[in-house]
């Protein structure tokens, strides 16, 4: 049995349909990623996950209970990081911690100040002089100091910057080899892909597709732009692991699976490249070439 | 300065409700006070009465010294001029820290100044739309005034010094805004120099005729309208004073922006513990962290107020042989007793009840603010019960309510027990107050209710607050219609000692407003958190 299980959770605001029939799986022990642009769902999901909001429809289970009518006892088996924290303007970082560890059932003393030096946190100020950031590393330490068999990390990187951001992967990589389970939002792919094991794709309130990142690979193709000392040949658009490709000239254009990357460039290199640029596709470009067509619900096979 | 119209706009649209509420309240109050002349003083003006009245030390120190008692306008001035001159600096001073700190520490002014909109332009806006809020009370009250047939002369100089005290504190608040980096101290700073300028001109008005102490009332912001004599021979060029020290301090807080980094202030915050306190580690425990300087505030404004009115009792019974037309009036707003000090008592209880209402209402409220500042959702994310999150909070405005109604019943009758040598007005005083305490309570338990299945309702609480202020204020000497007037909460209740006890009354309303109270965190339970 998984540890959250959602099966067609619909939830509405008035009416804006949020959720609308959305699935979920997470496996015991997995960093799972929830994966959606801005709108999707992902937060709302969370705060029915937590018994925050209550479900229209569908159905919910966490740990193997109900998140609204047993919240209060779920909840010492479980942390959570919402995307945007704030804090008690008055209070200390440190006041916070205690005060939430303690509320959740009791801080790991050593990990606590583990990871207080981890985050660089100066737990003497007061949360009104916080950054997003700073903020977001006192939630951070307070939930992965508690000892819970499941964290909630919305968006839980969107302020840190790229030193901090590592940390924060390592301290989740080492939480899951210790069997903790975790649940990811993020609406950037690179985010999610260094860190999970699965990902769900949401898009309008609905599973749109779900998977290893394997299985998904069609999802990670890189993003090249070549320029070549010579006209580019025809047969590179038809050259395996190239996709959408458009010839202008000299010029190239493509997506290239990331397991033919090598044989690509070991092809067009001979060729004589005078410039080349590469990047992984934004989640709302996939988005734009996967699922906007055909109404803009089903996956595109 | 690029943007500010359009910033003006949204700071206006933004604020109109703020503003409006406290005009049409204070600017009602002025000409209602003039038109309730004939009915509050009656033939007590002519003889002296009210001039014996008004030269009593505690009288003067509450109110200011009279100029000209034998009009409507002067007498209103006397009586409510210094208070809503005040009190529009509140308002001014509140305003504007809206505007600019709060907003700012919410981030929201990031977002503009990312924009195109100038450095200074969120000041320069919160500025200007909290002058012209001043200058359209001034307005009413000139109106109001001259509308009940008040001379127009007099009635611009108590308006323009109305607005003109209320634009200091604009001031005021523009300048604490610069100085701290939070809203909340901005505000406590700014009435910090409020209050101080209140009791400045208290304690020279209180001191004798002929002492110098007297002069120290021109330094006092507040005290410029009264000074400014309207209705009493004008002194116009009084007024430049609360104008230049406005544009003095409008100035400074330019000139200190500059000086700052957005989101800090110029005063660095100090740093704290690295580690709670074990009193901090529990929802009770964090609620009455957040509330306790909300009732600190309250109980030294209620514990100067019980103090100045207990000392003011002792010498009723002096005033009244000399001057027995005064009884008349003491005993309309008492309930028809002989004794009076205890018409004079029950009058005031009457209306610290309200008050206490207000404050327990407001404690309840912080919970509201909670969700809507996303505080509630880390807490309800842990193993916190919803139940008991209410619970914390419900807890902290109840207790801290009768706490502060049962201090101010006891420093309300000290002075009587002083001067008597015996703790009976005490005993009797503290138990004619908490005789009250169960409407008290009703308004916390509507509070509840509506805040478990409705909260976008909320502010009907204060519409039955305001008209219980309005009731137990004017609502006997307007000769309202009886079932008007007894629809407030606190209408059942006996009225210590002048009525007797009703334990029936006192129970069945205590049983409504914990009713009200459970179905309130009922209903907390089974809705959406509200989130930001
Ligand atoms: N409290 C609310 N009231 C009304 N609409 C809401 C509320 N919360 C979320 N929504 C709407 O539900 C949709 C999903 O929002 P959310 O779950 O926050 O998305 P995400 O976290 O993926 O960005 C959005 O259209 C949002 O506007
Ligand atoms: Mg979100």
């Amino acid at each position: 049995m998984g540890v959250i299980e959602i099966r067609g959770l619909v939830k509405r605001f008035g009416s804006t349909v949020a959720l609308d029939g959305l699935d979920l799986v997470v496996e015991q022990g997995e960093i799972h990623g929830f994966l959606g642009p801005n709108g999707a769902g992902k937060s709302t999901t969370l705060r029915i996950l937590l018994g925050l909001l209550r479900a229209d429809g569908g159905s919910a289970r966490v740990l193997g209970g109900d998140p609204w009518a047993d919240a209060a006892q779920l909840h010492r088996r479980l942390a959570y990081v919402p995307g945007d924290v704030t804090l008690w303007p008055g209070l200390t970082g440190g006041e916070v911690i205690d005060l939430l560890g303690r509320l959740r059932g009791g801080l790991d003393e050593r990990r606590r100040a583990e990871l207080v030096e981890r985050f660089d946190l100066d737990p003497r100020r007061r949360s009104s002089t916080y950054s997003k950031g700073n903020r977001q590393k006192v939630a951070l330490v307070a939930a992965l100091a508690s000892d819970v068999e499941l964290l909630l990390l919305d968006e839980p990187t969107s302020g840190l910057d790229p030193l901090m951001e590592a940390q924060f992967r390592e301290v989740v990589r080492a939480g899951s080899t210790d069997g903790r389970t975790v649940l990811l939002s993020s609406h950037i792919l690179s985010e999610v892909e260094h860190l999970c094991d699965r990902v769900s794709i949401i898009r309008a309130g609905r599973t749109v597709e779900t998977g290893t990142l394997s299985e998904l690979r069609h999802l990670t193709r890189t993003q090249l732009d070549v320029e070549l000392a010579v006209p580019v040949p025809t047969e590179l658009v038809s050259a395996p692991g190239v996709h959408d490709a458009r010839l202008d000239g000299h010029r190239l254009t493509c997506q290239v699976d990331d397991g033919a990357l090598g044989d690509v460039l070991a092809r067009l290199s001979p060729l004589g490249i005078r410039s080349l640029a590469s990047s992984p596709p934004t989640l709302e470009e996939l988005f734009l070439r996967h699922y906007d067509r055909g109404g803009g619900r089903e996956p595109r096979p | 300065m690029n943007g500010l119209g359009a910033l003006v706009r949204l700071t206006l649209r933004r604020n109109r409700w703020f503003y409006l509420a406290w005009v049409l309240a204070l600017g009602a109050m002025v000409p209602a006070t003039a038109a309730a002349y004939e009915t509050l003083v009656g033939g007590l003006a002519g003889d002296g009465a009210l001039d014996l009245m008004a030269a009593n030390p505690t009288m003067r120190a509450m109110l200011g010294p009279p100029t000209d008692l034998t009009t409507p306008g002067g007498f209103t001035v006397w009586r409510v001029g210094t208070f809503v001159a005040t009190a529009a600096g509140v308002m001014g001073l509140l305003g504007v820290v809206r505007g600019t700190r709060a907003d700012e520490e919410a981030g929201r002014t990031e977002l503009l100044r990312s924009g195109v909109v100038g450095r200074h332009a969120p000041l320069t806006a919160a500025v200007v739309v909290g002058l012209a809020a001043c200058a359209l009370l001034g307005l009413v009250v000139t109106a109001g005034m001259s509308a009940v047939g008040e001379p127009v002369v007099g009635s611009l100089a108590l308006g323009l010094g109305v607005a003109l005290v209320a634009a200091s504190f604009v001031g005021v608040g523009a300048l604490t805004a610069q100085l701290t980096s939070s809203a909340r101290a901005a505000r406590g700073l700014g009435l910090a120099v409020l209050l101080a300028a209140y009791l400045l001109r208290a304690v020279a008005d209180a001191a004798p005729q002929h002492s110098v102490t007297r002069g120290l009332a021109w330094l006092s912001p507040v005290q410029w309208m009264a000074l400014a004599r309207p209705y009493a021979g004008e002194r116009w060029v009084v007024l430049l004073l609360p104008a230049a020290l406005t544009a003095l301090l409008v100035a400074a807080a330019f000139a200190l922006e500059s000086r700052r980094d957005h989101g800090s202030g110029l005063w660095t915050v100090r740093p704290g513990p690295d580690r709670a306190r074990p009193g901090l580690l529990s929802t009770t425990g964090l609620a009455w962290r957040l509330q306790r300087g909300v009732v600190a505030g309250w109980l030294a404004g209620l514990a100067v107020l019980a103090l100045a009115m207990g000392s003011l009792s002792g010498t009723f019974d002096q005033m009244v042989r000399e001057v027995p037309q005064l009884a008349v009036v003491l005993q309309r707003l008492g309930q028809g007793t002989d004794r009076l000090v205890d018409a004079f008592f029950v009058a005031l209880l009457g209306l610290v009840a309200v008050l206490v209402a207000v404050v327990g209402a407001q404690l309840w409220e912080r919970l509201g603010a909670e969700e809507e500042r996303g505080h509630a959702e880390l807490l309800l994310a842990t193993a916190v019960p919803r139940t008991r999150l209410a619970l914390s909070h419900l807890a902290v405005a109840v207790v801290g309510s009768l706490v502060l109604l049962v201090a101010f019943a006891v420093l309300l009758a000290v002075p009587e027990s002083v001067s008597r040598g015996d703790a009976g007005p005490v005993g009797s005083t503290v138990g004619a107050a908490l005789a009250l305490a169960p409407g008290s309570l009703l308004v916390v338990g509507l509070a509840v209710l509506l805040h478990g299945w409705a909260p976008r309702l909320g502010w009907l609480v204060w519409v039955v607050i305001a008209w219980s202020f309005f009731v137990v204020w004017v609502g006997s000497l307007l000769g309202l219609p009886g079932w008007l007037v007894s629809l407030t909460p606190w209408d059942p209740l006996p009225a210590l000692p002048v009525e007797p006890m009703d334990w029936p009354a006192v129970l069945l309303v205590t049983g409504a407003a914990a009713a009200l109270m459970a179905l309130g965190v009922w209903g907390y339970r089974r809705r959406d958190l509200r989130l930001p």
